[in-house]
């Protein structure tokens, strides 16, 4: 049992802060606001590329750092620390992290160095209209030969317009398949959504898209595989990232506190405010160790379903209460827009709703309890 | 970063979940449950000793100190399982009186009382609170006044818990009446309970546990039973109630529960067909009880990892008790509503030993550590002055 970082894994969070910290600032995030331009900060992308970070758990046979999920969990904490307008998570977890598992090697060799190198952009299209299991999806693929051809619809998709390749998943009669569709292929059609976090997203409806056999990351053997995997470590990620942005709410939250006064004193010296300010911290700290756990047991190829639903479940709870405790903490200051607390609001949002809130959760391990899958050890 | 037991961990944990199967006898299970989960019994003495000759007790004490120097995730290990076992461990006479006289004894108290310690042969009550002295500890008003080569003792402790079966209690008294600082003028003493100025009442309370008020009248002590430094004795009582903390919150018991209520309600037919789990909400009950305790394992094995690294940060010890007393009242809450009425109906000797008279007993008892062991407003106070740098009104 080890709850402290390795030299390594405090290089990567030192060095993820470190750029993060001089380059997001809440001047280049407000050019971001009401979709005045694309969320994306091409300068930003380009410094995680030169210092490997984006690579940072691809092997080092393809460009990457080599090292594992836990490093990169690090450094998304850190990006949801920054709410930095990148996409590391579909790019680097749930794209780079499932094809390194999952893809032939011809694949990899052909999509993992631009991973690493920030020459491709890749996506992964999770969700469904009405239906948000990643597991079950409703698209199909119907076999053609070696190749599928993709029929469905597809929602919240980030990057679509700009993204080399967006996995997606499809119900073929074998069963489940990943599949990497590139979204300017003949029959893909993206629908553009204003999304509450101005990231990106797209509703991309698939009509008889071809997919040849070279572009399938996981066929009806090992789909339902893949699929399950893209799915936890992305939400474990999601965690890290809700770690990260709560984490920064409560810290923005104790200083303002601190500082501002009403009759005479820090608002801060009453207990009222104080206790409030250290229920964050509690409930920071359960949401931190169940997403380090699940991130540590995904890490090491442990079996991690009802560590990962648990550990989604705090990011869902603990992202709501923080979010709207640190409002109401700051007063109106809190929901100005001129002073940065709002955006992390969004992605506290942002992070809870996606891959299932915190209900969806529970009834998930509701189901793995009566299973018998999930007694206490 | 590994989240996980080690092979060694996971044997040490297998190794003492046998050894308590085997201990915890069902007549001695029926003892504890009669004495409402304290202990005290012949048979909870017995299998005490026998603890101790098995070398378990001081399982965390440094070697040199008569323990067997295992890390605090070791030790932790220990607790829980003998809190799953269901078995009264005395732990505020092994855990943190025992090492305190370890580590800051006399000679009297290192080589006559630790060794009797170990051997699961002498129990200490803790007197601290005073019918005026809570929350505001140094404000305590029982005194030590030297009298020729003797300390003469007079006052009255309250919630002095185990006192009726202890054979001293670690006192806190004021030593100093004119000190600076309140907290300045205060000693340890080890008051022998066969004094003939000793003397007990009960307090029984809403949980059915029994703990005392205990009275202190002119009682003569030697130099030798204090404890450490004259008028250092805060950091005495301070460090004591830091490990007591620690104690307090255990994920043991808890995992127990809430694996006997799933087979529970698995196995229980309801009268209109099904099971008892087939019901959403009551698998919407499991799954919140079931999330809670994983963040409370995590929350105390990562105290007990900062402890063997000597990191332990006071702001997480008293999340940790804030985050576990809050929780357990919820989760004796969620459960009993899922057995429903019959949750509250007491099993035949009002022992507590099935599944619904286990829970009819704890969420009466389920208060008491909200506010006992440091009351959980001093320890949110905590967090946020040494959590978050926030400042702190002056009390």
């Amino acid at each position: 049992m080890d709850f402290g970082f390795s030299e390594e894994q405090r290089e990567v969070q030192t060095l993820a802060r470190q750029i993060l910290s001089e380059e997001v600032t809440p001047e280049k995030l407000a050019a971001f606001d009401e979709f005045q331009q694309e969320r994306f900060d091409a300068d930003l992308w380009q410094q995680l590329v030169e210092a490997g970070l984006l690579g940072v758990a691809v092997e080092e046979a393809y460009g990457g750092m080599g090292f594992g999920f836990t490093e990169l969990a690090l450094f998304v904490e850190e990006l949801g620390r920054s709410i930095a307008p990148v996409p590391v998570i579909p790019h680097s977890v749930t794209a780079a992290l499932t094809i390194q598992q999952f893809g032939s090697n011809d694949l990899k060799e052909r999509l993992l160095p631009a991973v690493v190198n920030g020459s491709g952009l890749l996506s992964a299209a999770l969700v469904e209209p009405n239906n948000e299991n990643p597991s079950a999806p409703t698209t199909t693929a119907v076999a053609e030969g070696d190749s599928y051809r993709l029929s469905g619809v597809k929602t919240c998709v980030p990057f679509a317009s700009s993204a080399s390749g967006v996995l997606v998943g499809a119900a073929s009669d074998d069963g489940v398949i990943l599949a990497l569709v590139d979204p300017k292929a003949d029959g893909v059609s993206l629908e553009v959504l204003e999304y509450t976090t101005y990231e990106p997203q797209f509703e991309m409806t698939l009509d008889n898209v071809l997919v040849s056999a070279a572009d399938i990351i996981a066929g009806p053997a090992d789909g339902a595989a893949a699929l399950q995997s893209a799915a936890e470590h992305t939400s474990a990620a999601l965690c890290a990232h809700q770690v990260g942005v709560t984490d920064q709410a409560m810290r923005m939250t104790a200083s303002y506190t601190s500082e501002r006064k009403q009759f005479e004193v820090p608002v801060a010296t009453f207990q009222a405010v104080g206790h409030r300010a250290a229920n964050m911290f509690i409930d920071i700290e359960c949401l931190r160790l169940n997403t380090y756990q699940a991130v540590s047991l995904l890490d090491s190829g442990t079996e991690a379903t009802t560590e990962v639903q648990i550990a989604k479940f705090w990011a869902g709870d603990v992202g709501h209460r923080v979010s709207y405790a640190a409002q109401h903490l700051h007063g109106g200051t809190g929901i100005d827009r001129d002073y940065p607390l709002w955006r992390l609001c969004l992605w506290a949002r942002h992070n809870e709703t996606m891959l299932g809130g915190s209900v969806r959760q529970l009834a998930a391990l509701g189901e793995r309890i009566v299973a018998g899958e999930a007694y206490c050890a | 970063m590994k989240v996980e037991f080690t092979p060694q961990q996971s044997a040490l944990r297998e190794e003492l979940r046998a050894y308590f199967t085997d201990l915890m006898t069902p007549e001695l299970a029926d003892e504890c449950a009669r004495d409402m989960g304290e202990g005290g019994g012949p048979l909870w003495r017995e299998a005490l000793r026998k603890m101790g000759a098995d070398g378990w007790i001081g399982l965390g004490w440094p070697e040199e100190l008569g323990g067997k120097g295992l890390s605090p995730i070791e030790q932790f290990i220990f607790v829980e399982e003998i809190m799953r076992a269901g078995y009264p461990f005395p732990f505020l006479t092994t855990e943190s009186v025992g090492p305190q006289l370890a580590e800051h004894g006399n000679d009297w108290q290192k080589n006559e009382l630790v060794p009797r310690i170990l051997a699961g042969d002498l129990l200490v009550s803790i007197g601290y609170s005073e019918p005026g002295a809570g929350t505001d500890l140094a404000a305590l008003k029982t005194s030590a006044v030297k009298d020729g080569d003797d300390w003469v003792i007079n006052g009255q402790k309250m919630w002095t818990s185990l006192a009726h079966f202890c054979d001293y209690t670690w006192l806190a008294v004021r030593t100093d009446q004119n000190a600076p600082k309140k907290h300045k003028g205060i000693s340890v003493f080890l008051v022998p309970h066969d004094d003939p100025g000793w003397s007990f009442s009960p307090v029984h309370t809403l949980g059915g546990v029994r703990t005392n008020a205990t009275y202190y009248d002119n009682i003569r002590v030697s130099e030798e039973h204090l404890v450490g430094e004259l008028n250092a004795g805060w950091k005495l009582v301070t460090g004591q109630l830091n490990r007591e903390r620690l104690s307090l919150v255990n994920v043991g018991p808890t995992s127990v529960m809430f694996n006997d209520i799933v087979d529970w309600a698995k196995t229980t037919e309801l009268g209109t067909g099904g099971y008892v789990i087939d019901q959403p909400w009551v698998q919407m009950n499991l799954a919140r009880v079931r999330a809670g305790i994983e963040a409370l394992k995590l929350v105390v094995y990562k105290q007990a990892w900062a402890m063997t690294e000597g990191t332990l940060d006071m702001a997480d010890a008293s999340a940790a008790k804030v985050y576990g007393s809050e929780f357990f009242i919820e989760v004796y809450r969620a459960l009993g509503e899922i057995v429903g009425q019959s949750s509250l109906v007491k099993d035949k000797e009002g022992a507590g030993r099935t599944l619904q008279g286990r829970l009819e007993r704890l969420y009466r008892t389920a208060s008491i550590i909200t506010f006992g062991g440091g009351t959980n407003e001093i320890q949110r106070d905590i967090i946020s002055a040494a959590g978050l740098w926030m400042p702190r009104a002056s009390r």
